[in-house]
């Protein structure tokens, strides 16, 4: 008998152990400050998104929709850290995506084009297999409207990506590939020069207004960007000269700085001039306002179920879903 | 049974009849597997055809997940093991249950949770904690149940007249003592944790009632039943308590590795993933006892149907366990996270390998309760044949669509494109479960023939039943 006293001394000890190393510790150890970009739940004024989110928690969307985007997931806004979640109990962290995460879903959609989608889903996504949450009644579906439009509302992200150290001042290198720049980027005359280049080498995918709708771009997966949006505003001159010298991983963008380096002007399938005229065209590209629709009757339902047309607004790879 | 019918009232609900409460667990277990089978069957459908149900929130899928999980993991296996634990614990002691009636009020008491869950998880009333949905009423009744149940078990041991603990009573014995406490850590009912915090607990729990709770009383059984339908000898006892004591160790601490990729602590990610791998030391030593206690007895497969289930189910745990540490590795767990992969795994687990292993329990143990030889082998291999192929078409289907997902999310391709390859995996995801539906109901119908209509065969003709070919 002794031996089986021995025995659930054992098992008694060992599990508390256990519980003492993955339960009781990490209950001490880790305590997450509450991050500036937590939920703070207050989006919209006459709905309430703290109850919107109990509608949620009702309803499973947990099930299918995660709360965390990874290091690895592309168009799905500013990683999470630890202390956003300080408030969220119980947690919506979310295990499967059968639909796309919901992270920074705050402000990707229009509350109408939300509400419709909850409704009736297939009428705005066509294809999706999301159920229709029609039974929900008006209040519970504007909460949980303001509570998805809260979703990473406090996640700003207030630097611009920029480009890597060897493109900048801030390095040796970069210091080097700066002095040998020699194209004023701004001038009128290098935008016309970079016209020429940009129809001899990229119109061909990019289109002739760069909105992306070049004759190869049929053929492409991965569509080219629309350069006329607004937010190619962003982007400094040294970025624009290392997307061009870098190309695109993943897509077929090709590295134009080939065979080249940063310290050496005049390698490259592109030398650093023309690169450079480049640039100075592209600056030009981009128009005041972007047209998008913000209303559901400005939908148009026949035109989105056609997949394959080829429509810069939807196929950017900088919007993911 | 004619026993039951006789007497006084409280004699016939709260019978004290030996083998009552094990064979009433069997038999609610088997009620709860088709309601809960088929709210996942018409979860799966609404996959393949999400307008199907308009406008009714009780049918909706998110609430018919919340209720599929839980009438198969608490209602169908939890009753099953509890069944099962009723009858195999005294015939290892040589002695009779402690107390029939605690059993059958436990019995009642369990109903009673899943009688509610039924009505709670369908119209939304979940606390929105993944495994541990149950209303706080109903996670208090629960954690009774568990208690009245290991208070039976371990007075039923200590009354033993046996000096010998066999390994199954091992198993038996710790998950009643793990599980009542994984239950009430991981059940957060009245705490509010800060949300990571919820989350750690939270796949503690998650992952230890697979692990402290179905795997351990689940390989319990395959060492009752395996020596029981061969007449084989345990190949060895050493074995034996090293794979117990690889399961206690290592098992615990896995559940971080549900949450690798979320901000959590990355020492907590370690234990969690070192756990995990380790845990290939105790399921390979289990299964080498298994299949070295089988040597030579592999053809009885053919012939005896329940030694049948519990072969396909140690086959199922196999796999399983290769699956699991690998996919708990960053490497592999960030490829294949958050897909229907996993989705594919949690079912070779529990309805692979421990329905299997439960249904196994069920075919033997009935006619040991009731004096009852089965009314049709042809429907247990009828349901046996529904149910392995229905799962093998579950986990290709769900498998292929995890890795198509998988691509998806790695290659940064838009979800409403891959969305649309995976449609057809949806939909033999969705025949699969007719197919072992169908199976399961055939059980009922089988143990219903068998139990509730008058016997036509004189018992002579049990023994032929055992000659009956594939």
């Amino acid at each position: 008998m002794y031996g089986y006293r021995l025995g659930a001394i054992g098992i008694v000890t060992t599990f508390f152990a256990i519980i003492f190393s993955t339960v009781l510790m990490p209950m001490v150890l880790f305590n997450p400050k509450p991050t500036d970009s937590r939920n703070t739940y207050a989006t919209i004024a006459e709905a309430d998104p703290a109850r919107g989110r109990q509608i949620y928690v009702r309803e499973g969307c947990f099930y299918c929709h995660t709360q965390f985007n990874r290091l690895q997931d592309r168009g799905y806004g500013p990683l999470v850290k630890a202390g956003d979640y300080v408030y969220e109990a119980p947690h919506q962290l979310g295990t499967a995506r059968t639909g796309p995460d919901l992270t920074n879903e705050g402000g990707r959609f229009p509350s109408e084009w939300q509400k419709a989608h909850l409704v009736e889903p297939r009428a705005v996504k066509p294809g999706s297999i999301m159920p229709s949450f029609s039974y929900l009644n008006e209040r519970d579906m504007n909460d949980l409207v303001s509570y998805i439009q809260s979703l990473g509302n406090g996640r700003k992200s207030n630097a611009f990506v920029e480009a890597p150290d060897e493109y900048r001042t801030t390095t040796e290198t970069g210091r080097k590939f700066i002095a040998l720049k020699t194209v004023d980027t701004n001038a009128d005359a290098s935008a016309n020069a970079g016209r020429g280049i940009y129809q001899q080498n990229c119109a061909s995918c990019h289109g002739l207004d760069g909105m992306g709708e070049g004759p190869n771009a049929i053929s492409l997966e991965k569509k080219p960007p629309n350069l006329t949006r607004p937010f190619y505003k962003q982007y400094s001159d040294e970025f624009w000269f290392y997307r061009i010298t870098e190309g695109v991983p993943g897509t077929r963008m090709p590295r134009w700085g080939d065979g080249g380096s940063l310290t050496d002007a005049r390698g490259g399938i592109l030398t650093h001039e023309q690169r450079w005229y480049l640039v100075a065209y592209l600056k030009t590209l981009q128009k005041d306002h972007e047209v998008t629709v913000d209303k559901l009757d400005q939908l148009d339902p026949i035109h989105q179920t056609k997949l394959p047309v080829l429509s810069h607004q939807e196929y950017e790879p900088s919007t993911g879903d | 049974m004619a026993s039951t019918l006789s007497g006084s009232f409280t004699d016939r609900l709260l019978s004290r009849e030996e083998g009552s409460a094990s064979r009433n667990f069997f038999l609610s277990a088997l009620f709860w597997s088709i309601l809960g089978m088929g709210a996942g069957l018409l979860g799966g459908i609404e996959f393949s055809n999400p307008d199907l149900v308009h406008n009714v929130a009780q049918l909706a899928f998110p609430h018919l997940r919340m209720f599929h999980v839980n009438a198969v993991a608490i209602g169908w296996l939890s009753m099953g093991y509890v069944g099962a634990i009723f009858h195999f614990v005294p015939s290892l002691c040589k002695n009779k249950l402690w107390s029939e009636r605690l059993g059958n009020v436990t019995m009642w008491a369990w109903n009673l949770v899943m009688v509610g869950a039924f009505c709670l998880l369908l119209n939304g009333n979940t606390e929105g904690r993944e495994y541990a949905e149950l209303p706080a009423i109903l996670d208090v009744m629960v954690m009774l149940a568990l208690i009245m149940v290991a208070a039976n078990v371990y007075m039923t041991v200590i009354n033993r007249r046996v000096k010998k603990l066999y390994v199954t009573l091992w198993y038996f014995l710790g998950s009643l003592f793990w599980f009542p406490l994984v239950y009430i850590i991981g059940q957060r009912t009245f705490v509010s944790l800060p949300g990571l915090n919820d989350a750690i607990i939270g796949w503690f729990y998650g992952h230890n009632i697979l692990g402290m709770w179905f795997t351990t009383v689940g390989v319990g059984m395959m060492y009752y039943l395996l020596p029981r339908l061969t007449g084989a000898p345990l190949y060895s006892h050493g074995l034996s308590m090293l794979g117990f004591w690889g399961i206690a160790l290592f098992y615990a601490p896995t559940g971080t590795h549900h949450i690798l990729q979320s901000p959590v602590p990355e020492w907590l990610k370690a234990i969690a993933i070192i756990s995990s791998a380790f845990l290939l030391v105790p399921v390979l030593t289990v299964l080498t006892n298994f299949f070295m206690t089988m040597k030579g007895k592999w053809t009885m497969m053919v012939t005896d149907l329940p030694l049948r289930f519990a072969i396909t189910s140690c086959m199922f745990y196999l796999v399983t366990c290769i699956q699991g540490p690998f996919q708990a590795t960053r490497w592999i767990n960030w490829y294949l996270h958050f897909t229907q992969w996993v989705v594919g795994h949690a079912h070779l687990a529990l309805l692979g390998t421990f329905s299997f292993i439960l249904t196994s329990a069920f075919y033997y143990s009935m006619p040991r309760l009731t004096g009852r030889e089965w009314h049709s082998q042809g429907l247990i291999r009828a349901h046996y044949w529904l149910k392995f192929l229905g799962f093998l078409l579950m986990m290709t289907s769900l498998t292929i669509a995890g890795l198509v997902q998988s691509a998806g999310w790695a290659f940064g391709v838009p979800i409403d494109q891959w969305s649309l390859q995976i449609r057809p995996y949806w939909f033999f995801r969705a025949i699969s479960g007719v197919m072992i539906l169908l199976g399961q109901c055939i059980f009922a119908y089988n143990t219903y023939k068998t139990l509730y209509t008058p016997r036509m065969v004189p018992v002579e003709g049990a023994a032929k039943t055992k000659e009956v070919k594939v």
